[in-house]
């Protein structure tokens, strides 16, 4: 067997646990893998034999993968999705002009009861609520109409402006929580 | 060890919850043969609470024992 072929061996392995380890922080995870990379080759030098025997005696010794992940974080606990104060916090927030849209989103990101995608989407749809908010302060400043219009759309958009982020994120947590 | 550890893999996510928990730490050494290595160091704290699981087991041992022997007679 060569080179190649045994290195494949590990390589699996290692895909195999960085696939269980995907409910896992990011950090956490990529933490995890290395320490095992690293025993994995340590251990290999220690092996007398060299080649597949070696590289299949020492992945047999460290165990599946699943087993390992496991011990790093029980499923069950693993993210905890239920609503907290800082969930509720963070949505009521959301819909707070301007400063709660940093704080909101911040919160957002902190929170843990969102995966990722969940975030990204409320983050963007945060921001999103940003374009017509600034498309109109700039037309209203070139047309200069004092009419009562433009400053009323303007007030509108800047109260709704966080809601359809608040609205998504709070669905999601429903559904999820 | 024997009949303690039945994947070697397991041994990493418990060194990292003793490193959170402050009760190791960790650092890298050369080696003589080959890339640095990591090592794992019992922390002040650690050895305490090592001491402390050293006694609690030892009573529990006993007990155990105790019980075990007594069944058997």
């Amino acid at each position: 067997m060569t080179t190649m072929q045994t290195d494949r061996l590990v390589d699996d392995y290692l895909s195999r646990l960085e696939e269980a380890a995907a409910h896992l922080q990011r950090s956490r995870r990529a933490e995890l893998i290395a320490e095992i990379r690293e025993h994995i080759e340590a251990a290999l030098r220690e092996e007398d034999a060299a080649g597949e025997v070696a590289v299949r005696n020492v992945l047999e010794r460290l165990g599946p993968p699943e087993e390992i992940v496991e011990a790093a974080e029980p499923p069950a606990e693993a993210e905890p999705r239920s609503t907290g104060r800082l969930e509720v916090a963070a949505i009521v927030t959301l819909v707070v002009p301007f400063i709660g849209w940093l704080f909101g989103i911040a919160m957002v990101l902190s929170s843990r009861a969102w995966s990722n995608r969940e975030k990204t989407i409320g983050t963007a749809l945060a921001l999103l609520s940003v374009v017509p908010f600034v498309t109109l302060a700039i037309v209203d400043s070139y047309t200069e109409s004092t009419s009562g219009t433009f400053d009323v759309v303007f007030f509108v958009l800047w109260v709704i402006g966080g809601l359809p982020s608040a609205l998504y994120l709070g669905l999601r947590l429903r559904r999820t929580g | 060890v024997d009949g303690l550890v039945t994947s070697e893999g397991t041994i990493y996510p418990l060194l990292t919850r003793l490193r959170k928990e402050q009760l190791v730490t960790t650092f890298w050494r050369e080696s003589e043969a080959g890339p640095p290595r990591r090592y794992y160091e019992l922390t002040d704290a650690g050895r305490e609470a090592l001491d402390d699981f050293a006694k609690e087991w030892a009573r529990f041992r006993d007990s155990v024992d105790a019980i075990l022997t007594k069944e058997e007679a």
